[in-house]
């Protein structure tokens, strides 16, 4: 796999930019003037995810991803659902363990407030407390924006993690998603202790802490507001 | 400050660095490796799709080091001009394995010799017009021993075959071919039923325990990975190990080397470096060896200004940092699609673990009038084709989240929609690739120098690189990618595509110091010796003037081991006097 980098860092690239573009998406205020609670990770967001499911953004999230990876209905649609591949566990890891990019975590927390604003406003209740049909019809609503858009694609990203990535990481218990995708893992695996932000560190200058405390300003805008923010594109430009 | 004195000081650890310390070491020298990574060992190597590709775990944060990449542009009058983009903002990354062992731990280990033609490009095939096209100034003949030896020292498993471009062997593979896919015997007859030349792939990969390694355990993920059971030939698991178990090689990790020092004479007085929390350092030796992957190594000697060397290291001539290589060529796909095969065929095409192992060179000459390239009646440089799967599944995932409405507009799937898209793109089909390697030609709009802003962590200039290519690559890139697309045909592949660019391939580099006889046009005498500075070799891919139309590692091993023997030669003399 010599010649792959180049594609792969393309990928890369385009994904940055959208996480750029997202995160700058972020000037506007709400209409409806409702007061959003100010959505902050904390210390304690890194303990009990049994507890804190309860409560947002774990909650709201919790919902979201059950909705995009569903537990199947019939028997002829099979697959692993978001509890089954454990995204929660997995998406809580990304969010207080892992080293994620502050703007990334942020734009997260960011769409929660986005998408119980937009509940709010179009159904009197926050997302959780919707009917499926209603929550597709919200979703499918702020897919319509780029910054909804670029929220769901991120869960979705987080999602394949999920499904995919090894069991050290906190999803996909026993190979699950592997098992499903008829996909033949690797070995050996990495353990906790092991994982990607665990192997001994190169010298550096500063010192980086895997967990920031991140603060979001209340009222942060929904989502239907941000249909000008402009999909970034891989720069290709012509060659002269 | 301390400073202790070395016989030999090399900066880096790869596939360049290591044949010098293994060589020396054995033969007695003191010798100190400076080293910008950490030091791993298998233990610390998994086959982690988030830590490889996703996170790129053993390079540095692109916000800490990083490069600044110009590329060319037009305006709206159609003039072209350059300009640079820093790469934590493009997310580019320039890095190969920032470790002990370098890039030589992630490599694939397509270990192709170049051929005699190689060495001798402008004879060959003439000037192309816009390409600083030179012959090296040594052989192939020169050259081979030292094929021969990375063969035996870093284990190369392989299998001779005759075929129209088989270069000279002083010997066999000294280890059987490496396992392969039952999907490799389809190649082998579609190759044969449409006239062309299917080849083993050498690999840098143990088939047999050897030399305290073990044998590859056939992970299904070895490109691109680091290696857990010592199999692959990276310098570090192959020579570096053996090194330090002489008592002569001490390795610093986290070593990182900003400048080398000299004097009003030009003589090297030491190499500078911050140590593993930021204190400078400096050391001194006897002769100096830099190897620290082609970009890398002309920035240290650009940035090594002294009273002689106002322009750097070395660069009275001005050039350091020009005539810089990639590999020229891309990539390309079919897909066998599961409903149009037998339950037989299936299964052999989902084997995981062997290597398909693959590949062609039939064209590594090019001897066609229908090939429209810069020479006359068809005659040209080719090159190589090699076959492979890819298995990141997480990779494979990303996409699988968009499919179309009524009106043929993307929509972002999810819910029984999105698992039916992954479970299509999981289990109904497998893709077959190629990659296509061939020369990227010297031209003036291909070097590196030092930007002017941009700096590292420490503070100091980072590398600013021109990658103009030359339209001659596109063209026999195309022409081979064409090939390899007829035997996909052959083999009932679908959907069949490739894409040959003038992007390079940020882990296929060399050039920036070549080596040649006239000072005027090179950096480096033909035993990869400053011209300018007596105990100054460069030993990575730096000196090559023309890169071949195969990866890179087995002719860096090569010709390092070559160098080696140059370098314990006059340590032996100098230890005499």
């Amino acid at each position: 796999m010599e010649k792959e980098k180049e594609k792969d860092d393309a990928t890369k690239l385009s994904r940055r930019r959208f996480l750029k573009s997202a995160a700058g998406a972020s000037a506007i205020g709400i209409s409806s003037g409702m007061a959003l609670p100010a959505l902050s990770l904390t210390l304690k967001d890194q303990k009990n995810l049994a507890k804190l499911v309860k409560t947002d953004p774990w909650k709201t999230l919790d919902a979201t991803l059950s909705h995009l990876l569903p537990k199947s209905s019939s028997p002829e649609k099979v697959g692993p659902s978001a509890k089954d591949i454990k995204a929660l566990a997995y998406l809580h890891q990304v969010m207080t363990v892992q080293p994620t990019d502050s703007d990334e975590k942020e734009f997260i927390l960011k769409g929660v407030g986005w998408l119980n604003g937009f509940a709010q406003s179009e159904q009197g209740k926050p997302f959780v407390d919707l009917s499926f049909d209603e929550k597709e019809l919200m979703l499918r609503g702020i897919s319509n924006s780029r910054a909804g858009e670029n929220w769901l694609t991120t869960l979705l990203a987080y999602l394949f993690e999920a499904m995919l990535a090894p069991p050290a990481y906190g999803g996909n218990p026993g190979g699950i998603g592997w098992q499903w995708l008829d996909h033949q893992a690797g070995f050996p695996l990495p353990d906790k202790g092991q994982r990607y932000f665990e192997l001994p560190q190169r010298a550096r200058v500063k010192n980086e802490i895997a967990f920031r405390e991140i603060h979001l300003k209340e009222n942060d805008q929904n989502f239907a507001k941000n249909q000008s923010i402009n999909k970034p594109s891989v720069k290709r430009t012509s060659k002269a | 400050m301390k400073n202790t004195s070395y016989d030999i000081c090399i900066v880096g650890s790869g596939a360049g660095a290591s044949p010098v310390a293994y060589t020396l070491a054995k033969a007695g020298a003191k010798v100190l490796v400076l080293e910008k990574g950490p030091w791993l060992t298998e233990k610390e190597f998994f086959k982690d799709e988030l830590a490889i590709s996703i996170h790129d775990a053993y390079n540095p944060k692109l916000e800490n080091e990083q490069h600044v990449i110009e590329e060319e542009y037009q305006d709206e009058d159609g003039n072209s001009f350059w300009q640079g983009e820093k790469t934590s903002d493009s997310g580019w990354t320039w890095w190969n394995g920032t470790v002990v062992g370098g890039s030589s731990n992630f490599m694939s280990g397509y270990f192709h010799r170049l051929k005699p033609v190689d060495f001798r490009l402008k004879t060959e095939f003439g000037a192309i017009k816009g390409a600083n096209i030179a012959d090296w100034p040594i052989s192939y003949e020169e050259l081979e021993p030292y094929y021969a030896m990375v063969e035996r020292e870093v284990g190369v498993s392989g299998r001779v075959v005759e075929h129209p471009h088989q270069e000279p062997r002083s010997s066999d593979f000294p280890y059987p071919p490496i396992a392969e896919v039952p999907m490799s015997s389809w190649i082998d007859k579609a190759a044969k039923d449409i006239g062309y030349h299917a080849i083993p792939v050498p690999r840098a990969v143990l088939s047999q325990p050897a030399m305290g390694r073990r044998s590859c355990e056939y992970s299904g993920y070895c490109s691109s990975y680091g290696c857990s059971s010592g199999a692959k030939g990276s310098g570090r698991a192959a020579l570096l190990n053996h090194a330090v178990a002489t008592g002569n090689l001490t390795i610093k990790p986290n070593s990182k080397v900003h400048k080398i020092a000299s004097d009003s004479e030009g003589k090297i007085t030491g190499v500078h470096y911050y140590d593993s929390a930021g204190r400078e350092q400096s050391v001194s030796a006897k002769t100096y060896v830099v190897a620290c992957q082609a970009v890398e190594t002309s920035r240290l000697l650009l940035a090594s200004k002294g009273e002689k060397f106002p322009d750097g290291l070395a660069n009275n001539n001005g050039q350091v940092g020009k005539n810089l290589l990639f590999s020229g060529g891309g990539t390309g796909s079919g897909d066998f699609l599961f409903d149009e095969l037998t339950d037989k065929q299936i299964n052999e095409l989902k084997v995981v673990g062997p290597f398909v192992n693959r590949a062609l060179q039939d064209w590594y000459k090019i001897d066609d009038e229908a090939f429209s390239g810069a020479s006359k009646k068809g005659k040209a440089k080719g090159g190589t084709i090699d076959f492979l799967f890819h298995q990141n599944p997480i990779s494979r995932a990303r996409g699988t989240q968009w499919g179309s409405d009524e009106q043929g507009n993307d929509k972002l799937l999810w819910g029984e929609d999105l698992k039916q898209s992954m479970k299509q793109e999981f289990t109904s089909y497998k893709t077959l690739r190629f990659e296509v390697f061939n020369d990227w030609l010297p031209t003036d709009d291909c070097f590196v120098s030092l930007d002017d802003e941009v700096t590292d962590q420490w503070g100091d200039p980072v590398a600013k690189v021109r990658i103009g290519y030359h339209n001659h690559d596109l063209e026999v890139g195309a022409y081979l990618a064409d090939k390899a697309e007829k035997l996909l045909v052959a083999l009932g592949a679908k959907n069949i595509d490739s894409s040959v660019s003038g992007y390079p391939a940020t882990n296929l580099m060399a050039g920036g110091c070549r080596f040649g006889n006239d000072p005027k046009t090179s950096v480096l005498n033909k035993n990869c010796q400053a011209h300018e500075v007596d105990n100054l070799y460069v030993t990575d891919g730096s000196f090559m003037p023309t890169g071949g139309s195969v990866p890179y590692t087995f002719t860096i091993y090569a010709n390092a081991f070559r160098v080696a023997d140059h370098i314990k030669e006059n340590w032996l003399t100098a230890a005499k006097t």
